[in-house]
């Protein structure tokens, strides 16, 4: 009997092999072929399923996008939409796993830079091209720089639906009654941050648990101290030589900024959550937070009221190489699978996504996501906050990418890990610069 | 003349009347077999589809490089094992993986069989089942619910140990445990063992509850203190249970994902990965599937050592029984 299950084991194990090898490599042709153009006459059939990924799923943000489908369903009743909804940290992981398994939804949520890059790569999102290109009356309605952002090769692939950047929110009651004004330079937010610590508040709340947030100052510090071009032509692996001074110049400031504003090395032991919690609950002064976040830092039920809240841009070094006027910060938006039964629905409920009402229903409180659609934010309706750094947007010289998504995930990785050695001590500056100059090199050879 | 013939005869039909009753017995056998069969192969194509083939898929996947955006598969024979060897991340993880099976053996096998040992041997019947309950209750609660409130208890300032540790005046202790690269995978450890302590501890009593009280009895008459009795009788009746537990801890070390995903991601700077993780972050992040896989043969490995440790162990105790 054993000897007749050893037999079966090894037929199985036999079967299994001739069919891995019979099917292992023909898999290689999955994506392969052309990502099919958007037809801007196609017309819209309007039934059947729609799954789109969000990455709305936020206790806070969900509601958004199941009141739009809603909506949706309603003017269309032989729609049926099918959420996914995931958060900031979720949603990466959750978009490999549908990829890996051939699942992409119908619309799916992407960064900019090489994460969009990499549905294109693989022919997974839609030319869209013709519906939403800049000459298209679609794409008149929203953002130019936020449609420009999709663009690869020439060819639009993303429908931005709003405008990120990082800005640092504070305290102005705090600051008020210290004397302190909002710094116009890096030494004067160092200077700020010892009469904070002084009066016994914690002067920036920073958490870096998700290993992320850091990258977000090194991002800022890295286009003050590092010339545009340059810091392009290191983005890619085959032209990366990380070998500029302002590299270490920026993570030079970024420890002085730990050691004189926040809790020291004990940064990666907070969440990102918690360092913004810290804050609502006026324990800090500062955090470093991305505009979206604006509505939900001060509301009506936190210690930190709407008009306690202010924010400036995270200042520059008098004597950064890089440009002064950057902004850190990138579109976010939607893609349409290439393999979607039903493209130009989801075309269509793109459009409807995006359409004016939309736009200011979203950049309104409670969700404060400012639009990407052009006149999508009603000043009567929005945080002054939002609406000002809105402005703060379109007035930067150039929006610097997030370091983790713009470049190629072995080289961000050794920037996250990298930041937090650094950030612990157990890193110097040019050994964090190494380490990247090292994954580099392995990507270029990928 | 005609008597003559009637024992051959009969001879004959006894012979016939054997035959058919071997041919029904083999045919009836058969029949069973084949029934057996019936219900066996839709369990054997499961276990196929399910455990064979992923492993055997896994081997192959192992020697490529793929990337799942453009589904593009290239051989790369055994350069992903030759990177597996030079990866200080892995040798971490494995570090890693073996500090939790080490630690585990002794607070969830030996501490937890001390502790077993003095619950049973409580004189009420009530207090006996109020600390079986009070032990057990961490191992009902999951693993990521359990992480996430880890998580907040080892917070710096405003966590509960920080404030227990300040309530006790011993401030100079506190420390931001899952932010040093020197502590994080000693905190979620900790969090490990109090989480599965509970349940080694209900197996364990299982196992003493089955020691008749008589040996226990006789101990006592013949001057035996509880340590004596503890070290004579309790640990040697309870020794394959304790083979067992020490066998599934080890293989459950290496499978650790959820506490570290949960309260560091593997980090800071990959100090507390563990080799469940890194496989996913190379899979899931760095886009590196065969890599991944490679490091999906390692894991497999391992618990296929434990687990045939532990047939072996369990047939060895069978034949001696």
């Amino acid at each position: 009997m054993q000897r007749s299950i050893h037999s079966t084991a090894a037929m199985i194990a036999a079967v299994s092999v001739i069919s891995i090898y019979w099917g292992a490599f023909p898999a290689t042709a999955s994506a392969a072929g052309d990502a099919p153009v958007a037809d801007p006459a196609a017309k819209v059939d309007y039934s059947g399923k729609l799954t789109i990924l969000t990455k709305f799923g936020l206790q806070l943000l969900s509601p958004y996008f199941v009141n739009v489908a809603k909506a949706y369903e309603a003017q269309h009743p032989g729609v049926k939409i099918e959420l996914i909804q995931e958060n900031d940290d979720s949603i990466k992981g959750k978009t490999k796993t549908l990829v890996a398994s051939n699942s992409l939804p119908d619309i799916y949520f992407s960064w900019t830079g090489t994460w969009g890059e990499n549905f294109i790569r693989g022919n997974r999102a839609v030319d869209l091209s013709k519906v939403i290109g800049p000459e298209t009356e679609w794409g008149k309605t929203l953002s130019p720089a936020a449609v420009k952002a999709f663009s690869y090769n020439g060819k639009y692939f993303g429908v931005p639906l709003y405008l990120d950047a990082k800005f640092m929110g504070y305290n102005k009651k705090m600051f008020a009654d210290l004397g302190i004004e909002p710094p116009k330079d890096f030494d004067a937010l160092l200077k700020a941050c010892d009469a904070l610590k002084d009066s016994g508040v914690v002067p920036i709340a920073i958490g870096n648990k998700e290993s992320w947030p850091l990258v977000h100052y090194l991002g800022q510090l890295l286009a003050y101290n590092v010339p545009t071009e340059t810091l392009e032509r290191d983005f890619n692996p085959k032209t990366a030589t990380f070998d500029h001074p302002g590299y270490v110049a920026a993570l030079e400031q970024y420890r002085s900024l730990q050691e004189r504003c926040a809790g020291g090395a004990q940064v990666n032991g907070l969440s990102y959550q918690t360092a913004l919690q810290s804050m609502s609950d006026k324990k800090a002064a500062m955090y470093y937070q991305e505009i979206i976040e604006f509505d939900q830092a001060a509301t009506k039920e936190t210690a930190l009221k709407p008009e306690e809240f202010g924010f400036f841009k995270l200042p520059a070094p008098s004597d950064g190489k890089g440009s002064a006027t950057a902004l850190e910060g990138a579109p976010e938006g939607y893609m349409v699978n290439a393999k979607a039964k039903n493209v130009p629905l989801a075309i269509d409920f793109l459009k409807f996504l995006t359409s004016q009402e939309n736009g200011r229903t979203l950049s309104a409180p409670p969700y404060g996501q400012p639009s990407a659609v052009i006149g999508g934010a009603d000043k009567t309706r929005i945080n002054p906050n939002v609406a000002e750094g809105m402005e703060e947007i379109a007035k930067a010289s150039y929006l610097m990418p997030w370091l983790d998504t713009v470049n190629h995930p072995r080289v961000a990785a050794a920037w996250l890990s990298g930041l937090q050695a650094f950030a612990g001590g157990s890193m110097s500056a040019d050994d964090l610069l190494a380490s990247v100059r090292k994954a580099a090199a392995a990507a270029a050879r990928q | 003349m005609a008597s003559v013939t009637t024992t051959p005869t009969s001879n004959g039909a006894a012979l016939s009347g054997a035959v058919s009753n071997r041919s029904r017995w083999l045919r009836h056998g058969l029949l069973q077999q084949l029934a057996a069969l019936r219900w066996g192969i839709v369990a054997l194509i499961i276990v196929g589809w399910f455990v064979y083939y992923p492993i055997v898929d896994n081997l192959f996947v192992s020697t490529t490089t793929q990337d799942i955006f453009t589904g593009e598969v290239a051989y790369v024979g055994l350069d992903n094992y030759r990177r597996l060897l030079d990866d200080p991340v892995v040798w971490r993880a494995l570090t890693n993986n073996g500090l939790y099976a080490v630690l585990s053996v002794v607070f969830q096998v030996f501490a937890a069989f001390v502790l077993a040992a003095i619950i049973e041997g409580l004189r009420s019947r009530a207090w006996r089942n109020f600390w079986r309950a009070v032990y057990f209750i961490p191992s009902a609660i999951s693993t990521t619910v359990t992480g996430l409130l880890f998580y907040f208890i080892y917070q710096p300032d405003i966590g509960l140990l920080d404030a227990l540790l300040h309530l006790l005046g011993l401030q100079n202790l506190s420390y931001t445990w899952l932010g040093d690269e020197r502590t994080a995978i000693y905190a979620i450890i900790a969090m490990s063992q109090w989480q599965g302590f509970g349940y080694s501890t209900l197996l364990f009593t299982i196992a003493i509850q089955k020691i008749p009280r008589e040996l226990y009895d006789a101990a006592t008459v013949d001057g035996a203190g509880p340590l004596r009795q503890l070290f004579c009788i309790t640990f040697p009746l309870t020794r394959e249970m304790t083979g067992m537990m020490i066998i599934v801890t080890i293989a459950g070390a290496f499978q650790v994902f959820n506490e570290v995903m949960v309260m560091t991601g593997g980090g800071p700077n990959n100090s507390s990965q563990v080799l469940g993780t890194w496989l996913y972050e190379q899979g899931f992040n760095q886009n590196d599937m065969g890599y991944a896989a490679a490091i999906g043969v390692v894991i497999f490995l391992a618990t296929l050592t434990t687990g045939l440790l532990q047939l072996w162990y369990t047939k060895r105790r069978r034949v001696e029984a």
